[in-house]
């Protein structure tokens, strides 16, 4: 019953989301498609935070990964976006793998400062590569040229709106990978990891392949977000894999909610929605973004969406009896 | 935007252009009636609409408050006057943050949903040239203001054909060749530099160098030392110069940066032992306020505009309603802000449309004055072409801060590389 | 020779530049487990409160120094006692998105008030100049700096070794619930230490005024990424550690600068991960 409910309500979302081109502005359009994007690195990100208790702040570079990777195949093999996206996603994972191997041996802090100092590496790297990707000013003006299928089909995904369906596509498919990997015995296990680990260890759970594992996985999403906004936006640049931006799906993961599915994707969209909406009105966006912030920290604990689903879990309680 | 355009025509055919006329003389400011050659071709409906971003954030958030008090006293003087071709000019400013990310969506802002019909703006060369693309998409008019990278317009607007872009600022030319043109008349030939580490730093020494070299053959250079975004302490890079003991000193820090760097260099007696030392964005406004009585003197220095630079009515008139208005010395992002505003001005009222094909053939090859003096948009590149000065630091009674001495001016034709920038006879010195 | 004496020197002194921003840092997270994002805020308001001592009200630069750092004392207080203090409990990423939170606020705020543009301080009469040393300048106040750095640790070595509160701090540290149940009040302890901790940022703000010669908002930023990196490579929580991982941070970057054109924070964050693959609990940190 209840799991019928919820597909109910991923159709009506999905729909929903068909539906974005067709009736608003070119704008917001955009705006939906930078949600999607974010959404996609943070849901993968959550698997990671949310799932497994790990902080990571270097997942940007795995973000840099994927834009870069698509870049450079672009510009030296095939345009053709799939495999540039798949070219991405492979940059993104080998690097995660590397990354990954070498940190998760620490958990906590120490752990959320290794990232940090890998990712920061990887942004320092790009800086000084300018020969191969153009420095700071990055790789730009990379195309969007149409996803072909062994020249068998073309579709192209030019236009704001023919690219929007391009993301809509990933972003479904990686809601429903993660959503399938969190109720998979894997998922079961690393938020066994997340609980205990030591216990999670006694019982025989190979923690720390897990744990690269699903480090590894998470890096898998960055990048291919990263590879989307790559051909989004028609640049990569450096600042994808610094610190700062490794925070992004940090911050929205707490915003929506550590502990489930749709936590980082409402996180996402209040993230781009609010900075909007304040900037509509005040130049001093960074001290009401910052206002914002607090009152969502400490009025909603567990994120929005945990205090929105307890709140009405409670408020159904006395009619169910 | 497209669908906007059809009807607006369709509106004209059905309500003839008397009415309009009237109207747009109505809304743009009372009693003036429309001149000019926009007065026979009414196409333009108002308001117009200028989207600005700039940096309003972090460390560099003063060039973003210089951007837009330039701007907002260009569109005082132009609404007070009956605003553009009769019709009210609107502007809506952003914090561009520096990061093209940002710059990107506020373009997209500005034209998708705000409904700009101009932009202007950008700081950074990694924004602008992520924006390019992104121009040819919006299909709006954006006038860069302060971004210098001689990419933007070399590889996007000349060698890409990205049309809608233009840029009324100095690029890297002045930074690099004409510096080299001011620092052959010098006896200096070994030549050192501390500059920032990153796209810009990298091009302006290296046009520097091979153009100096051209100039004079002989000079060598001897040492480099880059200093990363954000640096606030120098005294290594400072050693580095001095162990390297160089005759010159060329410098492509800006803003807070070189400040910190003017002042631990004067600490550390870098200018009694450098005898020639070139400040390519020394005369910037933020610099020499900032720097005050400490700013050494006889130091090379130069800016994409400097505010006692040409001295004539049209500048001086400015530069005192500037600091009426606003309580300061124009900054040159002010000068360029203001004149980007005039540009669009002029361009909107010779093409007698505000579409962006009219009001982009109507900026190539046009030349306007303004406070920086006259300007004129190269065709092929869509850059400006304008003199700026070099001088050296002098004390003067009537500023609280050092001014210029002995300035000198290089044309900018014969510093400006030419199309199609690469082969022979595209770089200077020409023949 | 000279060369090399001048590298250790400039070495020294931004070493010890960013020990003073390190220790109130290390300080918190020691004694409250919590990572101050917002530290890099306190310096810049000290920077700015000094400033505006100095300038506006004509006090000279110790009055400045002394008062500055002193007001941005009570934004530490509001942090701490009514926002930082409900976060306590709950897991890590909350309190440094709240601290992050506080950084925005902070940095914004600093613009309305002072203005965008960066300020510029007039140089020193009083420990300004410098002094030759094997035939080459030397700034006089890099020498005060050098000099500031070990009395700060000085005195806070003597404060938590050889007092009463220094004793019940680190009591509290290593066990709360112990320290409580002493009755120890360990939420007003906290308040202290973090006030404390707020009030050594800002010095180093305030120091920073004719230090890097100018002001601007967000200039926190950068210094506390630096402060973040000796306090890890020390050991997060261990005020020694902090003190030797910025020298050896300072030292090193002098000479990667001097040596190496292209050197950057790239080294740094090498040994930074370097430092945590060996002994993640950094050079002087105890195992937890």
């Amino acid at each position: 019953m209840k799991a019928e409910a919820r597909n109910a309500a991923a159709a009506v979302v999905l729909l929903a989301l068909c539906a974005v081109p067709f009736l608003a502005g070119k704008f917001t359009v955009y705006l939906a498609m930078r949600i999607m994007l974010l959404g996609i690195f943070a849901v993968g990100y959550n698997l990671l935070l949310g799932q497994t208790g790990l902080l990571s702040f270097g997942h940007g570079a795995f973000y840099a990964a994927g834009a870069y990777g698509l870049g450079f195949f672009g510009l030296h093999v095939s345009g053709n976006p799939l495999f540039g996206v798949a070219a991405g996603v492979a940059a993104a994972i080998l690097l995660a793998i590397l990354v990954g191997y070498l940190c998760v041996r620490h958990t906590e802090i120490y752990f959320a400062m290794l990232t940090l100092a890998f990712g920061m590496m990887v942004f320092s790297l790009i800086w000084n590569a300018r020969e191969i990707t153009g420095g700071d000013d990055g790789l730009i003006g990379i195309m969007r040229s149409p996803v072909s299928f062994f020249g068998l089909l073309e579709i192209p995904i030019g236009t704001d709106r023919q690219f929007y369906f391009f993301i809509l596509f990933f972003f479904a498919l990686s809601v429903w990978a993660v959503h399938r990997i969190r109720q998979s015995p894997f998922g079961l296990a690393l938020a066994g990891i997340r609980e205990n680990a030591r216990r999670s260890e006694f019982a025989g759970v190979p923690v720390r392949r897990y744990r690269l594992a699903v480090f590894v996985l998470s890096g898998a999403f960055a990048g291919l977000a990263g590879s989307l906004e790559a051909l989004l936006e028609s640049n990569a640049r450096p600042f994808m894999a610094h610190w700062t931006h490794s925070a992004e799906p940090v911050l929205v993961s707490l915003l929506g909610g550590l502990s489930s599915l749709t936590g980082p994707l409402v996180g996402s969209a209040i993230f781009i929605a609010m900075r909007e909406i304040i900037q509509r009105f005040t130049e001093n966006w960074m001290l009401w973004f910052g206002i914002v912030l607090l009152v969502i920290i400490l009025g909603f604990r567990g994120g929005v969406v945990g205090t929105l689903s307890a709140f009405f879990r409670k408020a159904a309680a006395p009619g169910e009896g | 935007m497209e669908k906007k355009g059809l009807n607006r025509r369709q509106f004209l055919k059905l309500t003839g252009a008397v009415p309009l006329v009237a109207a747009a003389g109505s809304i743009g400011g009372g009693l003036v009636f429309p001149k000019g050659l926009w007065a026979a071709t009414p196409k333009i409906k108002g308001p117009i609409r200028i989207g600005y971003q700039a940096v309003l954030s972090g460390t560099l958030a003063g060039y973003g408050e210089f951007h837009k008090m330039g701007a907002v006293m260009a569109i005082e003087e132009i609404n007070a006057k009956g605003g553009i071709a009769g019709q009210k000019v609107e502007m809506e400013f952003r914090d561009s943050t520096l990061k093209p990310d940002d710059a990107i969506k506020n373009a997209r802002y500005f034209v998708d949903s705000w409904g700009a019909d101009f932009l202007c703006g950008i700081d950074s060369s990694g924004q602008a040239l992520a924006l390019a693309p992104v121009m040819s998409q919006l299909d709006r008019p954006l006038m860069v203001t302060h971004a210098a990278t001689e990419k933007l317009t070399e590889e996007f607007v000349f060698r890409k054909g990205i049309k809608q872009i233009f840029r009324n600022c100095m690029p890297t030319y002045n930074d690099g060749n004409a510096a080299a043109f001011i620092a052959k008349d010098f006896p200096a030939v070994k030549w050192a530099t501390v500059s920032p580490k990153y796209e810009y730093g990298f091009t302006c020494w290296k046009m520097f160098q091979e153009t100096l070299t051209k100039l004079k053959p002989g000079v060598s250079f001897t040492a480099e030392s880059w200093a990363p975004f954000g640096t606030t302490d120098f005294r290594s890079h400072i050693n580095t110069i001095l162990d390297a003991k160089p005759d010159g000193l060329y410098s492509t820090e800006w803003a807070g940066e070189l400040i910190s760097f003017l002042k631990q260099a004067k600490e550390a007696g870098l200018f009694d032992k450098v005898k020639y030392v070139m400040l390519p964005v020394g005369a910037a406004m933020d610099v020499l306020e900032g720097m005050g009585k400490d700013m050494p003197d006889n130091i090379w220095i130069s800016a994409r505009y400097y505010f006692q630079y040409p001295n004539n009515k049209e500048n001086n008139g400015w530069v005192a309603r500037f600091h009426k208005r606003w309580g300061h010395y124009p900054a040159y992002v002010s000068e360029t802000a203001y004149s980007a505003i005039h540009a669009y001005k002029a361009a909107v009222e010779k093409a007698g449309s505000k579409d962006t094909k009219a009001v982009v053939a109507a900026l190539e090859g046009m030349a306007m004055n303004s406070p920086a003096g006259h300007r004129v948009f190269r065709k092929e590149d869509h850059q400006a072409i304008y003199d700026v000065p070099w001088g050296k630091t002098k004390s003067d009674p009537k500023y609280p801060f050092k001014v210029m001495g002995n300035m000198r001016v290089i044309p900018a034709k014969e510093y400006f590389n030419r199309p199609p920038f690469e082969g022979p006879g595209t770089t200077p010195p020409f023949k | 020779m000279q060369s090399y004496v001048h590298v250790i020197l400039a070495g020294l002194s931004n070493g010890m530049f960013i020990w003073l921003v390190a220790s109130g840092l290390t300080l918190i997270f020691g004694v409250l487990g919590v990572l101050n994002f917002a530290h890099g805020s306190f310096y810049m308001l000290g920077a700015y409160g000094s400033f505006t001592v100095l300038k506006y009200l004509g006090a000279g630069f110790w009055t400045g120094l002394l008062l500055g750092p002193l007001a941005v004392c009570a934004a530490g207080f509001v942090v701490e006692r009514f926002f930082l203090r409900h976060v306590y409990r709950i897991a890590l990423p909350y309190q440094l998105l709240l601290t992050f939170a506080f950084v925005l606020i902070f940095d914004n705020l600093v613009k309305i008030v002072w203005g965008g543009g960066a300020l510029s301080p007039p140089s020193l009469s009083f420990l300004g100049g410098s002094i030759p040393i094997l035939g080459r300048n030397f700034p006089v106040y890099n020498l005060f700096i050098i000099a500031v750095g070990p009395a700060v640790a000085l005195l806070l070595w003597a404060l938590l070794e050889k007092t009463w509160y220094g004793r019940i701090i680190r009591a509290s540290s290593s066990d709360r619930e112990m320290a409580a149940s002493l009755g120890v009040r360990v939420p007003a302890l906290f308040t202290g230490v973090f006030v404390f901790g707020t009030w050594l940022g800002a010095l180093g703000g305030g120091l920073a005024v004719p230090y890097v010669g100018l002001l601007t908002p967000g200039m926190g930023e950068a210094i506390i990424i630096e402060a973040f990196i000796v306090a890890v490579i020390g050991g997060l929580g261990s005020l020694k550690g902090a003190f030797v991982g910025a020298l050896v941070i300072g030292v090193m970057s002098a000479f990667g600068t001097r040596f190496f054109p292209s050197f950057d924070m790239f080294l740094t964050f090498i040994l930074m991960g370097g430092v945590l693959l060996w002994r993640p609990q950094g050079l002087f940190g105890a195992a937890r």
